[in-house]
């Protein structure tokens, strides 16, 4: 069969057979090694997505054509669940006596990142499987907590062949990424059988701003050599009260759509100590205003959070406060772009006086933080230090919203007719 | 032998203190401690006079051979050395071995191979194997002879070594006191001439091939009881063979190319590195049906005794419905034997830098491997925790299964543990039963992630409180009333017998007979009878149909508990309060069951065997269940002996063994 289809890709005017081989081959290694990969290459998924409905309807059909795998790329790009196979070192034998020459990058496993003192063994992070003058990258993901998919970065040690492939053009790899489990589905196209996301358009989509940030463990372990963590009852208490509420919250928006990211207190420390500020009393998260929806105070409320206040209105300065399980309340700051920069309202309820804190432009990366996947501004350091000044790294008990923060600014009164609008206390 | 001078000063000898040692022995052992009392010191000054009593004893007997040949092997001595000068072109190695009453240490081609001066430790003959055709350290043990028992591990140890191997013996302090028979005769087979003569503190060096040539041999008498032999230094040197030689030709398999890599590394492992016939490394046993455990991480929390580890990870692996991709064994400290018996099995191991000391570190260490764990494995609800000094019962996995899902909807349950800890040979005997205990047994059990992630890891000791990391989840604070189910028969046996809190006495007396599962697929009994409400019906079921035995008999003897098969008796002690355990504690001292803290118990009523017959003691008037007493019956109560003598006798003989 596969004899008499070469034949047909290699008649084909204009197009490229080798690449349909190579991944043709590469199938039949790892399904004889019972590994199951999915196909995640963006351009392949791009084109697939535009023919999503016909192929859904014929999983099994032959194709007319080799509309997918035969456009010359240098690489095809697959994932990989870790936790679904063995590392068998047999798959790279028969890779080898199959002609391919494979490389494999292997690194730290940054969930004992997190730990002191911890050494388990490298992981790998990517493989490339080479034959003739295609590769295939095979992206490894590995579960984390928080629920979601993870994959490394790409990075050669010293000794290794940076003529292998051409590294950059790879799609995977600049950055570490962060993904949501995904449905599969198994399809016939170009007359291989595959797996692909369920879904590719929203894939792609996902992958799109993947990026993810890990937490810098060190420095906060620097951080507690310097200023030990405060173990007693009450830290405790709250932090456990703090994550639950965060996970809530999170909950909450999600299903409701509404991107979010951790800001304030919160933010800083995630960034400086990867962990909850047990004197930090609340929990921050920021939205863009054009994100804002009217079925957020419902939906809070509806997960018994009631509104304790508002502040601000849509069109400026908009400020939610809820209240969590005792005392710890859950602020929701609302953003406005500029053209430059990047800035929040605050109001002082009993004076109606504005305020606005200013923040350099900045792009949303994921990261892990209390066992949730969560977004954190990719240029945390300038937001850190926009919000708390250079000296962000010493612990501050007392905190005054309206003078402490180094980007504050006064942004004059509310108009005293508005005031039963945007100052709302509950 | 010309380059050595005999050390004229050697340090006067000073005795060391037994009293410290054993009350440091005595801290790590808090259980212990409880029952410690003054009495204890006169008990061990008798010890300590019984001791040196069979020393000199000892030291007549061996006297009287001794005299006769020591003069002859001093001389033959000088003629087993090996000339200094490579023979063929063979590769040759220059091998050094000290040997003093403070100090001893190899030197192989000038590298240090072992070095050891600490003070207080490290007593005894110090073994290392090379490998013979590279010269590579395979294994470094040292025998504490001067203990009893000791000398047979030595035996174990030596037989497990592969013939053509270097074997190369020093002594540091003492290693004569009971080395017996047995092994003078191992050691004389070896080519050792001296081995079978060596008396107190005498000094020893001995070099040679395991079925082969000896490479030398320096010995030096102790000339008085007080004193020690002078040091003694042995240079000579070993020929390496052809690599071929030293290795065995198994057929090429990945499984095979683990073991090579192994075998060619470490030695003392026996059969896993025989050529003829080597033991799998590889078990596949049955898988389970249904298996609600299969996805559930296994933490083996390990340290440096890879040994055990082996031994440990051969059961689990042989365990039905085990899953080794969920296995990760956390050592704690960089050391590479145990990691590389963890790769030999094909298993994840993860090493962690010591943190903190004692008792603070093993607890440091649990709390990373378990947070590492739930890291690895994010999806999971539960952990199995395990340590490197267990064997696992064939049906372990089996027992979790059926029983796990009772932690995931019973909030009143702490955990569930492998292990009884009043489950010995003569109190248990139903492996379908199951029990509630207020305890928390450990050995064996598992955690429940919402416990570990809310309550235990944000509050975890830290490194400067040297506590216990078990009895921290022992403490009301931590369990809050919560209750561990355990099995009637242990899937679990605690083998250690060196360990932080463990010596060859303790475990002989609270470990040795404890009973252990080996039937396979035991279908547990009534599990839904286990949660909350229900065992209280159960209960109440139980003492109904109890036949109240004959309170005025001494329930310490056998006859207490009539000669009959399958029936329930109920007995009742007296118990003041919650807290009065009493009574309690003697009885399970005259049962022989664990009496050093309270265990077992759920809300004042103990559940055990006599004579195949169930077995339940009720504390009076504290537990609920003492309703159930008859009002004829006058509950026991036996009285603590006179300054708790009974209690002190354990340590006291345990530190005698350990000084």
């Amino acid at each position: 069969n596969g004899a008499a289809l070469s034949k047909v890709r290699g008649s084909q005017s204009g197009q490229d057979s080798t690449r349909w081989h190579v991944v043709r081959k590469f199938l039949g290694l790892i399904s004889s090694h019972n590994i199951p990969v999915y196909l995640i290459d963006p351009l392949i998924l791009g084109l697939v997505d535009k023919d999503i409905e016909q192929i859904r309807s014929s999983p099994d059909g032959p194709s007319p054509e080799c509309k997918y795998f035969c456009t010359p790329r240098d690489f095809t790009t697959f994932a990989l669940l870790d936790k679904t196979w063995k590392h068998e070192v047999g798959l790279f034998r028969t890779a080898e006596k199959m002609g391919f020459q494979w490389l494999k990058i292997i690194n730290k496993d940054p969930r004992l990142d997190g730990m002191d003192d911890l050494s388990g063994m490298e992981i790998p992070l990517h493989y490339i499987f080479k034959l003739a003058s295609h590769a295939i990258h095979l992206v490894v993901f590995y579960e984390r907590s928080g629920n979601f998919l993870w994959h490394g970065p790409l990075r050669l040690r010293q000794h290794m062949d940076r003529k292998f492939v051409p590294f950059r053009k790879l799609h995977f790899g600049r950055y570490p990424g962060a993904y949501e489990k995904p449905e599969l589905l198994r399809v016939s196209i170009d007359d291989l059988k595959v797996q692909i996301p369920k879904n590719p358009s929203s894939f792609l989509e996902e992958m799109s701003h993947s990026r993810f940030l890990e937490c810098r463990y060190r420095e906060a372990r620097a951080f507690f050599q310097l200023y030990p963590d405060d173990a007693s009852l009450d830290a405790v208490e709250f932090r456990k009260k703090a994550k639950s509420l965060l996970h809530l919250a999170a909950l909450t928006l999600n299903s409701l759509g509404v991107k979010f990211w951790l800001s304030s207190g919160t933010c800083l420390g995630w960034y400086r100590q990867c962990n909850i500020i047990p004197h930090s009393k609340d929990v921050d998260l920021g939205i863009f205003i054009r994100d804002y929806k009217a079925d957020i105070i419902p939906a809070f409320q509806k997960a018994g959070l009631p509104l304790k206040h508002k502040f601000g209105k849509v069109e400026d300065s908009l400020e939610l406060s809820f209240q969590g399980e005792d005392d710890v309340k859950l602020d929701i700051f609302f953003f406005y772009e500029e053209d430059d920069h990047i800035w929040n309202g605050g109001t002082q309820a009993k004076s109606g006086k504005k305020f606005k804190y200013l923040f350099p432009k900045f792009t949303l990366c994921w990261t892990e933080f209390v066992e949730l996947k969560v977004h954190v501004p990719c240029e945390t350091l300038q937001y850190v230090e926009a919000n708390y000044g250079p000296e962000w790294k010493v612990p501050v008990k007392t905190w005054d919203w309206k003078s402490s923060p180094s980007n504050v600014q006064d942004n004059g009164v509310w108009p005293i007719d508005e005031w039963d609008n945007v100052i709302q206390i509950y | 032998m010309d380059e050595w001078k005999p050390n004229p000063a050697v340090k006067p000898h000073k005795k060391r203190s037994w009293y410290l040692a054993w009350k440091y022995k005595l801290t790590n052992q808090r259980a212990l401690r409880k029952l410690c009392q003054t009495g204890a010191v006169l008990f061990l000054l008798v010890t300590v006079i019984v001791n040196i009593k069979l020393i000199l004893d000892t030291r007549r007997a061996a006297y009287e051979e001794e005299e006769e040949s020591a003069q002859d092997y001093d001389d033959e001595m000088l003629n087993v050395e090996v000339p200094r000068h490579p023979v063929n072109n063979k590769k040759v190695l220059d091998v050094e071995v000290y040997s003093s009453r403070s100090k001893v240490y190899v030197a192989v081609d000038g590298t240090t191979v072992l070095e050891d001066e600490a003070r207080e430790q490290g007593r005894g003959i110090h073994v290392i194997v090379l490998n013979q055709a590279t010269g590579h350290v395979m294994a470094k043990r040292v025998f504490d002879t001067y203990s009893p028992h000791e000398d047979e591990a030595m035996v174990l140890f030596l037989n497990m070594v592969a013939r053509g191997r270097i074997l190369i013996f020093t002594i540091k302090d003492e290693g004569s006191f009971h080395l017996k028979e047995t092994a003078k005769n191992v050691l004389k087979s070896l080519g050792s001439q001296v081995a079978p003569f060596l008396s107190w503190r005498d000094m020893w060096t001995f070099v040679g091939k395991k079925g082969g040539e000896v490479y030398g041999e320096k010995h030096a008498k102790s000339p008085a009881l007080s004193t020690w032999g002078d040091p003694v230094l042995l240079k000579t040197e070993v020929h390496l063979t052809s690599v071929e030689d030293a290795e065995c030709h198994w057929p090429d398999t990945e499984l095979n190319r683990r073991r090579k890599r192994f075998c060619s590394k470490v030695e003392g492992y026996g059969s896993v590195c025989s050529c003829k016939d080597p033991t799998p490394i590889e078990f596949n046993p049955d898988p389970l049906k249904d298996n609600k455990v299969f996805n559930v991480p296994v933490a083996v929390i390990a340290g440096n005794r890879p040994n055990y580890l082996y031994r440990m990870l051969r059961s689990l692996l042989s365990a039905q419905g085990v899953n080794p991709q969920m296995i990760t064994v956390f050592i704690d400290g960089y050391y590479e034997e145990p990691m590389d018996v963890v790769e030999l099995f094909g298993l994840s191991g993860i090493q962690h830098t010591p943190i903190s000391i004692k008792n603070a570190r093993v607890s440091q260490h649990y709390k990373a491997s378990l947070t590492a764990t739930f890291n690895l494995f994010p999806d999971a609800k539960f952990a199995v925790v395990l340590e490197e000094d267990l064997d696992i019962s064939v049906d372990f996995f089996s027992f979790l299964s059926q029983s796990i899902h009772l932690l995931e909807e019973d909030e009143s349950l702490y955990c569930i543990s492998a292990w009884n800890d009043q489950g010995y040979e003569h109190t248990a005997e139903d492996p379908s039963l199951l029990y509630r205990v207020e305890t928390m047994p450990g050995l064996g059990w598992v955690l429940r992630k919402s416990l570990y992630k809310d309550e235990l890891e944000p509050k975890w000791p830290t490194p400067e409180k040297l506590w216990d990391w078990d009895m921290w989840m022992r403490m009301p604070e931590q369990r809050k009333g919560r209750e561990c189910i355990i099995p009637d028969i242990s899937r679990s046996y605690h083998f250690g017998i060196v360990g932080l809190n463990m010596n060859g006495y303790f475990h002989e007396a609270y470990f040795k007979k404890h009973k252990f599962n080996t039937v396979p697929n035991v279908q547990l009994k009534n599990v839904e009878s286990l949660r909350k409400e229900n065992y209280e019906t159960e209960i109440h079921r139980l003492l109904g149909e109890a036949e109240v035995l004959d309170h005025s008999k001494n329930p310490c003897e056998d006859s207490f508990v009539p000669d009959t098969e399958g029936r329930v008796y109920v007995m009742f002690i007296r118990m003041e309060q919650e807290a009065d355990f009493t009574t309690w504690t003697q009885l399970a001292k005259c049962l022989h069951i664990w009496d050093l803290d309270v265990r077992g118990n759920h809300k004042g009523l103990w559940r055990l065997f006599r004579k195949k017959n169930h077995f339940l003691v009720v504390g009076v008037p504290s537990s609920p269940y003492s309703s159930k007493k008859p009002s004829s019956v006058t509950p026991i109560y036996m009285e603590p002996p006179a300054k708790e003598e009974g209690a002190v006798a354990v340590p006291a003989v345990a530190a005698a063994e350990q000084t």
